[in-house]
């Protein structure tokens, strides 16, 4: 905190005129700083900045939801409209954290429920949000727009249906990936007839059927429906309906993609399509069905995003159809696209600025022909691309240095060989060479996943390199305790990290323990840690939480076991707010 | 004083999904025997994956796109087909038969006897499950390596993997 402006000594020096200047127009300076570490940095200058500041912030980002208290983050930033609030780590996505951790969102409803009346805006991501909180949420803020949840649980149609009844301004509702039980109740039609002012509908993760009568009425009377995204409930001429209804959509999201060729409906879907000259963005789980693929020929040019990631599509017709999309800047797909389609995208995206390709068969023989040399030709041909992530099963170091030669520009290389500890399969050596050299040449990088077979160097050269880097995850990897150390005495800006299967131990934990605090979270699982070294780490860090999983079938009480015993998983974070107190039988803070 | 939103629903309420805790279980047993291992110390020693231990959180992709994923391979399973050229020795023309639609040797006999109205047999041991019926033919088939061998000696998907041909020989023959 910096001193405070006035407390300068000075012979007579006279105070800069904008000392005098009222809150309000510092706040009103504030407000052209959008980033929020902008204004952090800011509020760290002076007293009189940081009171500005804080009371006129209208976004905040809660990053941990253990970070602080709900309560304190609503009394000092006490005029936000737009929160969002993260929970589970990252690697609950995979299975890693058993259920009922935690990161309940009631707490933040209610804290939010009393102290930011004007809120517009809630977000959650990997969280539990109940009914109630969605009800709560309903009744408390009178101008609320949007929710978004995104990986949540715990929560029904039921829950959907007071926001859709309560929510008289609601913009936009945006269910991603949630686990939402179907209780039947009607929310879609929960909506009333008089409501309008829907930009934004995505219900793509409900499992049911919903009222296609309603939702087609919905659809007709909300003029601003930018983005619609639906679930597998909605066959595809009903698709076609709703396109006719709101030809002026920009974002579709078309469910289940898959039924027996007609050649009327193809007409029909073909007719609705070529009316839809503001589509840009287009998803949908598409079921191997290519026939239906050509009557989106006509929107073809004017997307900007294309995410097939759940279209068993393979073969000509995919390539086909993704050769047309020259304006392409975003493009999630499997790999039933293969090297071949790979190099028709690196010839016809120019623009391409992030490109996801996940696994089709992550179990199987690998009988798809998707290699590093589809990697290698979309880096070649796609001058702006900055984000992948890839899935394959078989890389080499050439091909990763001649990506690291031919992108210095990425910020995010996520690398993912399917089979653990796997080495340049040519000279069958190690990939430390192919990381090192995406670290040293990619400057910007700011998220790294790392996989095959690495060695510590690896480690050296991304502690040494990767100033800018702030999320890293690691699995399988490394050989001793050096490669965390390298990790943790270097990358000057490292946020988050992710380590799984590793072979690090307590040295490098307990040598580098400031480290942790000026970052936001460490995970490790499978490693070699002991709870000894877990008890030292706390004593020493008072502001970090330091949090040991169990499995979940014994919970037996920490202070029993002995320094010895093996620590299966570790979540270490910095927190103002002191050991939380909703921890599970098998979370145990030291 | 936090006010907890009572989640009295959130209980009953709870969605179906994949049993995470057991897929954890799993995971954690496989990860703590190598962890465990005092070879630990040198990755390069340490043996890749076996095959049959699946690591059911490897490898890193969600849960919604694991689901769709062993939805669609359990679709293109059902969708698979492996048919066969079978020949009974003495008839010039042959049958085709889609092994993929039986699931396994007894069937495989059944809907031979069937088609070539006779009574079939294949391994020796089969032979004392059904005393006093001597089977006049006995059930051969043709590896990926070209030779010609009895059937029912291996389980029943290495079968399927090597079968090429099928051959219904006449017992006086062997």
């Amino acid at each position: 905190m910096g001193r405070g402006v006035g407390s300068r000594s000075g012979g007579g020096a006279a105070q800069p005129p904008w000392h005098s200047l009222p809150d309000e127009v510092w706040e009103h300076a504030f407000s052209f700083l959008p980033a929020a570490a902008d204004r952090g940095a800011a509020a760290g200058a002076c007293r009189g900045w940081l009171r500005a500041e804080r009371r006129s912030r209208r976004r905040l980002a809660v990053a941990n939801c253990y970070a602080t208290s709900p309560r304190d983050a609503v009394e000092r930033f006490p005029s936000v409209r737009a929160a969002e609030v993260k929970g589970k780590p990252h690697f609950a996505d995979f299975g890693l954290v058993p259920p009922a951790w935690g990161a309940e969102a009631a707490p933040w409803v209610a804290a939010a429920a009393d102290g930011w009346p004007l809120l517009e805006e809630l977000s959650f991501k990997r969280m539990v949000v109940t009914d109630e909180c969605l009800e709560m949420i309903a009744a408390s803020f009178r101008n609320f727009q949007v929710l978004r949840l995104v990986s949540c649980e715990g929560f029904s149609t039921a829950g959907l249906a007071a926001i859709t009844e309560g929510c008289r301004n609601l913009r936009e509702l945006d269910l991603q990936e949630n686990y939402i039980e179907d209780c039947s109740s009607h929310w879609l039609s929960s909506f009333p007839e008089s409501f309008t002012s829907l930009e934004t509908l995505n219900f793509s993760c409900l499992d049911g059927e919903v009222n296609f009568a309603v939702l087609e009425r919905l659809v007709t009377r909300c003029h601003n429906l930018k983005t619609l995204k639906l679930n597998n409930a909605i066959p595809l001429d009903k698709v076609a309906s709703l396109l006719r209804k709101a030809p002026h959509i920009v974002e579709l999201g078309t469910g289940k993609f898959s039924a027996d060729y007609h050649p009327d409906l193809f007409a029909k879907l073909e007719a609705a399509f070529a009316g839809c000259k503001s589509l840009r963005r287009l998803s949908g789980a598409w079921d191997a069905v290519p026939d239906y693929l050509s009557a989106f020929y006509g929107v073809c040019e004017g997307l900007t995003s294309l995410n097939l990631s759940y279209a068993t599509v393979r073969g000509p017709e995919l390539i086909k159809f993704i050769s047309r999309c020259k304006n392409l800047q975003q493009l999630w797909v499997m790999d039933l696209i293969e090297d071949h389609g790979l190099a028709v995208v690196a010839s016809t995206c120019s623009k391409l600025q992030e490109l996801r390709v996940f696994p089709s068969d992550p179990f199987g023989a690998g009988q798809v022909l998707l290699t590093e040399r589809g990697l290698v030709d979309v880096s070649a041909s796609c001058p702006m691309l900055e984000s992948v992530l890839y899935f394959c099963r078989r890389m080499t170091n050439e091909a990763l240095i001649t990506i690291a030669k031919n992108r210095p520009n990425f910020t995010c290389f996520r690398l993912c060989i399917l089979e653990p500890r796997t080495p340049d399969y040519i000279t069958q050596q190690s990939l430390d060479a192919g990381f090192s050299a995406i670290v040293e040449s990619c400057k910007g990088l700011r998220r790294l996943s790392v996989s095959g077979l690495l060695t510590d160097l690896v480690f050296k050269s991304i502690g040494e390199h990767a100033d800018r880097l702030e999320m890293l995850s690691i699995a399988f990897a490394g050989n001793s305790d050096l490669g965390l150390h390298y990790i943790l005495s270097g990358c000057k800006s490292l946020k988050k990290l992710e380590i799984r299967d590793c072979p690090f131990g307590n040295k490098p934990l307990l040598a580098n323990a400031a480290k942790l605090e000026t970052m936001r979270s460490l995970w490790m699982s499978s490693c070699s840690l002991t709870l000894g070294a877990c008890r030292q780490l706390a004593q020493k860090m008072p502001r970090l939480t330091v949090e040991i999983m169990n499995d979940p079938g014994r919970a037996c009480p920490l202070d029993a076991l002995p320094d010895e015993s093996p620590v299966e998983k570790l979540y270490v974070y910095r927190t103002i707010a002191g050991p939380r107190s909703d921890t599970p039988d098998y979370v145990q803070i030291v | 004083m936090l006010v907890m939103a009572e989640c009295k629903a959130s209980a009953a309420c709870w969605p179906t999904r994949p049993d995470l805790s057991t897929d954890l279980r799993l995971g954690l047993s496989l990860s703590t025997s190598l962890s465990s291992s005092s070879s630990l110390q040198a990755a390069e020693s340490i043996p890749s994956m076996p095959r049959n231990q699946v690591l059911l959180s490897w490898p890193p992709i969600k849960p919604f796109l694991r689901s769709a994923l062993a939805a669609s391979a359990s679709r293109r399973r059902r969708q698979q087909t492996l048919f066969v050229k079978v020949y009974m020795e003495g008839l010039p023309i042959g049958r085709k038969l889609d092994l993929l639609l039986l699931d396994g040797y007894d069937s495989l006999l059944v809907k031979l006897c069937n088609m070539f109205k006779t009574p079939i047999t294949y391994a020796d041991v089969y032979q004392q499950q059904v005393p006093g019926v001597k089977a006049a033919h006995f059930l051969t088939y043709e590896d990926q390596d070209g030779d010609w061998m009895m059937v029912g000696d291996v389980p029943w998907n290495l079968f399927l993997t090597s079968v090429k041909k099928i051959r219904i020989t006449r017992t006086d023959k062997c």
